[in-house]
């Protein structure tokens, strides 16, 4: 593929998406609401689209296949797992939808904050979020730049690319919020799915099919095959990289927020499932790529470089190659255009309008657009930094982020939390992580993705049980959750009536 | 909502997840081996989570 072609690409994917963002707009959104959560009235088809493809992004097609290459099929078990802890969603989505609608939080901070009545635990869980989710930005700029740089043989360079993907993030953030980051989502999500199926199957195809491929794997490099295998999945390895994304649906607020969007728990349900669907046929064509470039380019000089060789190959005709390419730099956009709508309403919600309570909904709303920019900035900062393989970097953000899960299942589980178990939860995790990091990642043989859950954990129960939990507010946040769930049920319409309620 | 149980069912399967492909299957070196123990519990999650969730449909929309 020509550098030409490429940049006609981008050209062509970037006017029909700013078209589709256009599109999207519906009257001016004044509000923090409208414009961070689309009027809690998306639906589910979109929902599902947009979920996916805030999920997986630049790691999944260029990361994923990367550790598929690097280390074997543990690659794939590791994003299983991942893909079944999203199943929490189906316990605790409801749950966020009804508070989200009974008290009109814009961000699960804003929960938090309410449910422990402690304006303190909001700001600490925004800017611990800031932290972490930065850096996981700039993982998906880097892939970007990689992959250009990759495809084109460096005629694009890795600043160039990193610089293309923000501004098309900032562009699509400001059209119309969270609407037109959906529904570029959603544009990207089913370009990809098609074009990375197809790419998937003529690969396989090239190498003499399915059974070929494996027979080629089973014989040159068998230790794929299995874990530990070649020793980048040890039992250790696997339980820090896969605890983390277990609770990712939790944890991590560009996600979590979107429990609040849907427009009814059926349309959520649609988010569930369609994520689900498309999540695993996505999963498992990233690691059929990782193992097909495995098996074609052995010797490649990084793992990260799997993906763009097997796009530049002869096996994916260039139209192809460039169409998967331009899907996977969208697919990064999409992430860190989420991640940014998400970070600067945490910041507008929790940071800004705490710090001034009398701030109304559109100074919020301004605070939160002016933030937009800096922090997408910040992300260039880190991505410029060139650090080693992708999928281990996102996976630091997500050991910092468990810091919020004891505290986050806690609100609806447990009267007994209280604010300051939450906060010291929250800053004393999010501190040891970091800790570990700075010392190479191990601590006692452990790494931070197992430590994360067990200091949070012990932090959030032994803090709750050492102080007075604030009855007041936790009555009041469990009660709200009872009467949305169960007041509609059977009785779409009008008021119920206890005689009647045989259903 | 008696449904939400069957998420325990999802967690036994994730526990699987570990269990099996670092004790069973570790010699295991053809396709036969952890990709299908793990592709296949893919599709168990997708199918819990269907079931899960069923009464979400019942509840209104506004």
């Amino acid at each position: 593929m020509t550098e030409s072609m490429i940049w006609w690409s981008i050209a062509i994917y970037f006017f029909i998406a700013i078209g589709i963002a256009i599109l999207s707009r519906q009257g001016k959104s004044e509000s923090m609401s409208g414009y961070f959560l689309g009027n809690r009235q998306m639906n589910g088809f979109v929902s599902a689209l947009s979920y996916s493809a805030t999920t997986y992004s630049a790691f999944m097609m260029v990361g994923l296949a990367g550790l598929t290459y690097a280390g074997g099929v543990g690659a794939l078990g590791f994003e299983i797992i991942y893909f079944a802890g999203v199943s929490l969603v189906a316990i605790f989505g409801p749950k966020f939808w009804a508070v989200g609608k009974k008290f009109n939080f814009v961000t699960p901070s804003e929960m938090l904050g309410h449910r422990y009545n402690s304006k303190h635990v909001a700001m600490a869980v925004s800017i611990a979020s800031c932290i972490f989710l930065i850096p996981y930005a700039a993982v998906q700029l880097a892939g970007v730049g990689y992959l250009l740089q990759g495809t084109t043989n460096g005629a694009i360079p890795f600043t160039t690319g990193v610089m293309l993907a923000t501004v098309i993030a900032i562009i699509f953030s400001y059209v119309a919020g969270i609407r037109s980051v959906m529904w570029t989502d959603s544009l990207q999500a089913i370009m990809m799915i098609i074009a990375s199926t197809l790419v998937a199957f003529l690969v396989i195809q090239g190498l003499g099919g399915f059974t070929a491929l494996f027979d080629t794997l089973a014989s040159e490099h068998p230790q794929s095959l299995t874990v530990p295998g070649t020793g980048l999945f040890s039992f250790i390895t696997f339980l820090g990289l896969t605890i983390p994304w277990f609770f990712f649906s939790l944890s991590n607020p560009q996600v979590s927020q979107r429990l609040f969007m849907p427009a009814s728990l059926r349309s959520m349900r649609q988010m569930l499932i369609g994520f689900l669907v498309f999540g695993f046929i996505y999963t498992l064509v990233s690691v059929l790529w990782g193992f097909s470039a495995l098996a074609a380019f052995p010797s490649l000089e990084r793992a990260d470089l799997a993906t763009p060789t097997l796009l530049a190959s002869d096996f994916v005709p260039p139209l192809l190659g460039v169409i998967v390419m331009i899907g996977i730099m969208a697919a990064a956009v999409s992430t860190i255009d989420s991640i940014m709508l998400t970070l600067s309403s945490m910041l507008a919600r929790d940071v800004y309008a705490n710090l001034k309570p009398d701030a109304s909904e559109k100074r919020q709303l301004l605070a939160g657009k002016i933030v937009i920019p800096v922090i997408a900035i910040m992300a260039l900062g880190f991505a410029e930094l060139e650090l080693d393989l992708i999928a281990v970097l996102s996976v630091a953000a997500s050991s910092g982020l468990v810091a919020m899960v004891p505290a986050i299942i806690g609100a609806f589980y447990w009267k007994r939390g209280t604010a300051a178990g939450a906060l010291v939860s929250v800053l004393g995790t999010g501190a040891f992580v970091l800790f570990v990091y700075a010392i190479g990642n191990s601590f006692l043989g452990l790494p931070a993705g197992v430590w994360g859950i067990i200091v949070s954990t012990t932090l959030f129960v032994g803090v709750s049980l050492a102080t007075k939990p604030h009855k007041a507010s936790t009555d009041l946040f469990l009660k709200a959750i009872t009467e949305e769930l169960g007041r509609k049920k059977h009785t779409p319409s009008a008021s119920p009536d206890p005689h009647n309620a045989t259903a | 909502m008696q449904r939400s149980k069957w998420i325990w069912l999802v967690w036994t399967v994730v526990l699987l997840c570990y269990l099996v492909p670092y004790t069973l299957l570790t010699n295991v070196q053809t396709w036969l081996g952890s990709f299908l123990f793990w592709t296949i519990a893919g599709l168990v999650i997708i199918a819990l989570n269907l079931y899960i969730t069923k009464d979400f449909e019942e509840h209104g929309n506004d």
